[in-house]
């Protein structure tokens, strides 16, 4: 009853109701796009950091993360994959070894990361082997081949099928020593890698440096990395089995998590003075029809409607504009972010930051249910506490006042 | 209202005091008065003399600054505001000047809303609205707004959701202030009629001389005291 006279009520002043559902409606489209585009661009950046070198986790040693020690190592990587690819979501694992050499050639040496890997398994994890500028990804069966990253090619002024030597100290402390040949040079555009990284074929690294068939880490990777989060405690449970720890994204590249929740704070800063403009917009839009009314509530009074009923009314109406401006703005936002989900948004000439992480300057904004439901129902819930406000003037009046009022 | 009291409005002691800034503005002084059952009673006086004030309060829409009321039995210094509320929906039937409907309703609405209050199941308050609208003769017209009803005829509709929950008086505040002289005889006849017919009590503050003559009780309050209460047997 009272819904259905609140109903009628939103709609004596139809300019203004479409005044208000209208700014509701975009309020809440704006923030389905924007959420969308936030998640999307997070969810390349990512995705892209992620499978250029670490996996989206990585199952280690305990304590390798804070010491990456060649000696703390998974004694049976193979048995552990096993297990890893069992996981629902997991689409391929790889295991690696990890250290620092010295690389000389000729007359130069440069300290570098050296990451022994499995070619056949590393492929469907990494995309390293895709960024190459010359020569080729390594193979099964490849023995002194060697990828340089372009800055380390630079400096030791490398090309391809040159012999450089490396220098470092082997598991059982001896020195590990080798003569590799350069198969192929990578740029991935984060500069650091590319001065600082090489890869070798893994059993090469493991009788280089006395691991036998050991390994340090073990890269997971899957479908999505949702796929890979939303199965992390069934990985967590075949690395606790092995005497291992897994790692998830964020923990592998702190940094780039750091970027994304500081990004998400400037953004909710964003969504909240949103929230907190259109409500006050529409709050006073009542505000301001309920002072009309109050003579009209007087005679509600009058003929017998309790005070707490025309409260109840009056604050049904901001619900009813609430939910209408929430689902047109839901249906707005989501079609136009579909589209653009579809076409893409070219971001010219940001070129440079968008290399640093890994970025096509193309971005395909991401709709889910969170991003399509998150700011239209918190401006909803946000516009029905408001509402409290109006109901407590409305029940705190009186009669003949009301009545009186013009 | 199965209650049997003499006396649907018993009124002893009331006064009313307005606070105006520091004034003290007395609107009515120590009013004694019963309304009977069945009562058809004008309250006439100056402008300014309390009859509005009177009327609120037996209406409960307003306190009394001292003394004590009582509607169909019951006391109502003391009841809180919704209990007000609902004892203006079950005993007490209001008309006033003006503004008197609930716009976004039809005038059907509008009498069916009141019943809808109290609870009445769906068919059978549609069935009393469109009896009270039969009564005061507007069959055809259920379905329109208030804004496309004239004056009368909004004032009928008010008259029919008053008596629509079979209320024990109707007080009407200038009921005919706002109709011109035809249409204000014919809603006093209307008003008339439905007393004698069904036997429902009325008390109506007016200026109106010819609301005053159709009355057989007529009340006279000056400065907020009654001045006069004279009963005549026929109603003209
Ligand atoms: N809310 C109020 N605040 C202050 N004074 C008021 C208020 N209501 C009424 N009064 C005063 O109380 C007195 C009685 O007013 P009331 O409205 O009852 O008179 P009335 O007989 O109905 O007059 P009228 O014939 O003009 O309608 C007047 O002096 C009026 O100014
Ligand atoms: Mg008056």
């Amino acid at each position: 009853m009272l819904a259905g006279l609140a109903w009628r009520n939103i709609w004596r002043q139809r300019y203004r109701t479409v005044l208000s559902l209208s700014s509701i409606a975009l309020a809440a489209a704006s923030t389905v796009f924007l959420l969308s585009l936030q998640l999307g661009v997070y969810g390349t950046m990512k995705e892209n950091v992620l499978r250029l070198i670490d996996g989206f986790a990585q199952v280690q040693p305990p304590g390798y993360s804070d010491d990456p020690d060649l000696r703390k190592v998974i004694a049976d990587p193979a048995a552990v994959m096993a297990r890893l690819n069992a996981v629902a979501g997991v689409t391929a694992t790889a295991p690696r070894a990890e250290t620092y050499v010295i690389l000389s050639y000729g007359s130069r040496s440069y300290a570098a990361a050296v990451i022994g890997v499995d070619p056949a398994h590393e492929a469907k994890v990494t995309t390293l082997g895709s960024s190459l500028t010359a020569g080729h990804a390594l193979a099964a069966g490849d023995g002194d081949a060697v990828l340089v990253g372009a800055g380390l090619a630079r400096n030791l002024k490398l090309k391809l099928g040159d012999k450089l030597t490396m220098l470092g100290a082997a598991r059982d402390g001896s020195v590990a020593a080798d003569l590799l040949t350069v198969k192929g040079i990578f740029s991935t555009g984060a500069a650091q890698l590319d001065r600082q990284l090489v890869e070798m074929p893994l059993a090469r690294f493991q009788s280089d440096f006395a691991m036998g068939h050991s390994a340090n880490v073990i890269a997971v990777s899957g479908h999505s990395l949702g796929a890979i989060q939303s199965q992390l405690s069934a990985l967590q449970a075949v690395a606790r089995r092995y005497g291992l720890v897994l790692r998830d994204w964020a923990a592998l590249e702190p940094a780039l998590n750091d970027v994304i929740m500081l990004d998400m704070s400037v953004g909710l800063l964003w969504y909240v003075s949103v929230i907190v403009i259109v409500v006050f917009i529409i709050l006073n839009t009542l505000l301001m029809s309920v002072l009309e009314r109050t003579r009209e509530f007087g005679m509600l009074m009058a003929i017998g409607m309790r005070p707490s009923q025309i409260g109840r009314m009056v604050w049904i109406e901001l619900v009813f504009l609430a939910g209408i401006g929430a689902v047109l703005g839901i249906a707005l936002g989501a079609g136009f972010t579909l589209w653009l989900s579809r076409h893409g948004i070219l971001f010219s000439g940001a070129d440079a930051l968008f290399k640093q992480w890994h970025m096509p300057s193309t971005l395909y904004p991401q709709l889910g249910w969170v991003s399509a439901l998150a700011g239209p129902l918190a401006i909803s819930l946000c516009i029905a506490v408001a509402g409290l406000v109006p109901y407590a003037r409305v029940r705190r009046l009186e009669p003949v006042s009301a009545m009186r009022a013009v | 209202m199965t209650n049997v009291v003499a006396n649907i409005v018993e009124c002893r002691g009331v006064t009313k005091h307005y606070r105006q800034g520091a004034i003290d503005v007395p609107a009515l002084r120590g009013i004694d008065l019963s309304i009977e059952k069945g009562d058809f009673a004008s309250l006439a006086g100056p402008s300014g003399s309390g009859k509005t004030t009177l009327l609120n309060i037996i209406g409960g829409l307003d306190r009394p600054t001292q003394g004590s009321v009582k509607v169909d039995g019951e006391e109502l210094t003391g009841l809180s505001g919704e209990a007000l509320a609902d004892l203006r929906l079950t005993k007490i039937g209001f008309v006033f000047q003006a503004y008197n409907l609930i716009p976004v309703l039809t005038a059907e609405e509008n009498v069916e809303f009141i019943l809808q209050l109290m609870g009445e199941a769906p068919a059978k308050r549609r069935a009393r609205a469109r009896e009270m609208l039969h009564e005061v003769a507007l069959d055809g017209l259920e379905n329109r707004r208030p804004a496309r009803l004239s004056g009368g005829q909004q004032q009928r509709v008010a008259v029919a959701r008053a008596l629509a929950s079979r209320p024990a008086i109707v007080l009407a505040d200038e009921p005919t202030a706002n109709l011109d002289s035809k249409t204000a005889e014919d809603l006093i006849t209307l008003m008339s009629h439905l007393n004698q017919i069904s036997g429902v009590t009325f008390l109506m503050a007016t200026h109106d001389s010819r609301v005053i003559a159709r009355t057989r009780r007529h009340i006279v309050i000056t400065d907020g005291r009654i001045a006069s209460d004279e009963r005549r047997n026929s109603a003209g």
